[in-house]
């Protein structure tokens, strides 16, 4: 009796374990698993990441029709992206933010979390990416020359706030990144990188 | 003849001495060469040029052969006033692309001649070590780890269960047998099939042992019922496969790119934002990986170009574009409303926080339950930043008002904004 409790035992344990583990294993991390009421889920708005059958190319993230401008983005191309925009933003446009402790602070931080992989820190062109040799350097704001001509630490408000908006040479355009105020905040802070020795 | 023979044999060795000295002597001369001119290349040359490879400018390589020295000198050193004196090659090393070459006046003959030892010397360099790739190859894999282990775990259970009953039994008659030598009889305890049918029967009538069975039944459904339940829409640990395998242990990692790179809206919106392509192509219009894949593109960058319809080697994209299909991990419920600027922005939280150790993770998974709870338990231990903030600013000042007992009405608080009625 006491032999035959034993095995019997045994076998649910066995069995428990067994059946745990099954279970267990039915929930794998590719899936969400079970859900209730998924509809809770479901925005009725789109989500910007959503497709969506209303578009032609199905999706919900539209790009602004042409001759449109979101608020508080490029309102005009008065200085398209040719060397001779680049003079003319030069002389042109300048920085229309005062200059403020607490706005080149931003500026810092904006510098550092959008630019510093590169240009490095201090502007010299050593950026972390630089050091481990998987992107070229680019030139140093304080002793380096232009590939436009003239020393980097001459670069005026426009030719700066020009490159950042389309890029020149490897650099790629930071205008979807960063917004006008932001990259006169980052110009501003570039100044102060160019006096540098 | 000997002394022919032992009078040429030692002329060949010293020879051989003489012209491995020279050989060395040269070898070392030409390496400061490169040495200067990598560095001046790096200085000043990288941002358009490379060996091997087409950039913003031509690719360099076999670039000592295309054109003469002397050309090659005039042409690094002012670029733009060649092309003004009208020379040919000038004309056509011009039309390779709308950026100009630029002029670099401060560079001596010398340097410009380190140069060109530097980019020979590249072009020899024997191509990146292919066991590089086997790393990267050597990936996948990893999910299925916990399913396998799980079924290991249950065979392993299984054999050692049939291991012991068959112990058990070699035992049993190991047993008979040693008692057998020692001359005791023993009865065979061999049960019949329709005894073993018997005792189940009369297992079945023992009330305690019933009430033992359906106890385990019940503490084990329902306690996995209840895990079933707290679990029920919490898709912590949640990994689904993206289209393309992006390593934010790589990019933010190793890399050390900040968040706000890519991921711009996070400080300025509610949606964090997956970057669109175009922010890859800052980086991966220069990174293709190619050492790690033989020279070729990584299949995984190569699918950011086919979504763009890019043409690696003339640099020009095309209309055929397709949307990369990004899988959502993090999927909050609709009916609770959560803004990333706030938590980032105003609050100045890190991401980590909430996405878990996001910078180790080759493939993303949900970190955090994004449950009620989860919520509620960080906003009551969290202390408001009001230092610097306006809104709190006006909050303090409207309590000074209610205070001194000053009337205080709803345009006060901002009740004439716009969207308070019209939103």
């Amino acid at each position: 009796m006491l032999v035959m409790n034993k095995v019997l035992i045994i076998c649910t344990a066995f069995l428990t374990v067994a059946t745990a583990s099954v279970i267990t294993s039915c929930s794998n991390n590719r899936s969400t698993g079970i859900e209730y009421a998924r509809n809770m889920y479901d925005p009725i708005a789109y989500n910007p990441d959503q497709p969506n059958k209303n578009f032609k190319d199905g999706k919900t993230a539209q790009t602004p029709p042409a001759g449109t401008s979101p608020v508080g983005f490029d309102k005009n191309e008065n200085y398209p992206n040719t060397p001779e925009g680049y003079q003319a933003a030069s002389a042109g446009l300048s920085n229309p933010l005062p200059v403020t402790v607490p706005t080149l602070e931003q500026g810092k931080t904006l510098y550092l979390n959008m630019c510093s992989h590169c240009h490095g820190n201090e502007g010299k062109g050593d950026g972390s990416i630089v050091k481990m040799e998987k992107f070229p350097a680019p030139p140093s704001y304080s002793t380096g020359n232009s590939s436009r001509g003239g020393s980097m630490k001459d670069l005026t408000d426009g030719k700066i706030y020009h490159t950042i908006t389309y890029g020149l040479n490897l650099m790629g355009p930071h205008k979807y990144q960063l917004t006008p105020e932001q990259r006169w905040k980052i110009v501003m802070y570039v100044h102060e990188l160019q006096k540098l020795q | 003849m000997r002394s022919i023979s032992l009078f040429f044999r030692s002329v060949t060795k010293s020879l051989i001495l003489v012209s491995f000295l020279a050989v060395a002597a040269v070898s070392s001369a030409s390496a400061q060469d490169v040495a200067a001119g990598g560095a001046i290349f790096k200085q000043k040359c990288t941002a358009c040029h490379a060996v091997g490879k087409v950039v913003v400018g031509p690719d360099l390589k076999g670039v000592t052969e295309r054109r003469e020295e002397a050309w090659l000198l005039k042409w690094i050193k002012n670029a733009p006033a060649l092309i003004a004196s009208g020379d040919p090659v000038a004309k056509e090393v011009e039309a390779f692309s709308p950026a100009a070459m630029s002029a670099f006046p401060e560079l001596s003959d010398d340097d410009v001649k380190n140069i060109l030892a530097y980019v020979k010397a590249e072009e020899t360099k024997p191509a990146a070590d292919p066991k590089a790739a086997g790393g990267a190859s050597a990936e996948g894999g990893s999910g299925e780890i916990s399913n396998f282990m799980i079924f290991g775990l249950i065979a392993v259970i299984i054999i050692a269960f049939i291991v012991i009953v068959v112990l058990n039994r070699v035992i049993r008659t190991l047993e008979r047998v040693m008692l057998q030598k020692q001359g005791v009889l023993v009865e065979d305890d061999e049960v019949v099939p329709g005894d073993r049918l018997a005792g189940l029967k009369r297992l079945t009538k023992n009330k305690k042992f019933i009430l033992f069975v359906v106890l385990l039944l019940v503490i084990f459904l329902g306690s996995a019922g209840w895990m079933g339940m707290w679990e029920t829409g919490v898709h912590t640990g949640y990994q689904p496969v993206q289209p393309i395998k992006f390593s934010h242990q790589l990019h933010a990692g190793v890399n050390k790119i900040d968040c706000q790179y890519c991921h711009t809206g996070a400080f300025t919106s509610k949606n964090a934002s997956i970057p669109s392509l175009n922010v890859c192509m800052n980086c991966h219009n220069y990174v293709t990986a190619s050492d790690k894949y033989d020279g070729k593109t990584s299949p995984e960058i190569q699918k950011i170009y086919h979504a763009l319809d890019y043409n690696e080697t003339t640099k020009q994209y095309g209309n055929n574009t397709k949307p990369v299909e990004w899988i959502r991990i993090h999927n909050l419920p609709d009916l609770a409303y959560f803004n990333h600027s706030q938590h980032v922005s105003v609050a100045g939280i890190e991401c980590q926080k909430c996405h878990g150790p996001i910078q180790t993770m080759e493939e993303v998974y949900q970190y955090s339950p994004l449950t009620m709870k989860w919520c509620v338990n960080c906003h009551k231990e969290t202390e408001v930043n009001h230092k610097d903030n306006p809104y709190y600013d006006r909050l303090i000042a409207a309590h000074d008002k209610l205070k001194k007992g000053e009337k205080v009405t709803a345009a006060v608080l901002g009740g004439l904004e716009c969207s308070k009625c019209h939103y």
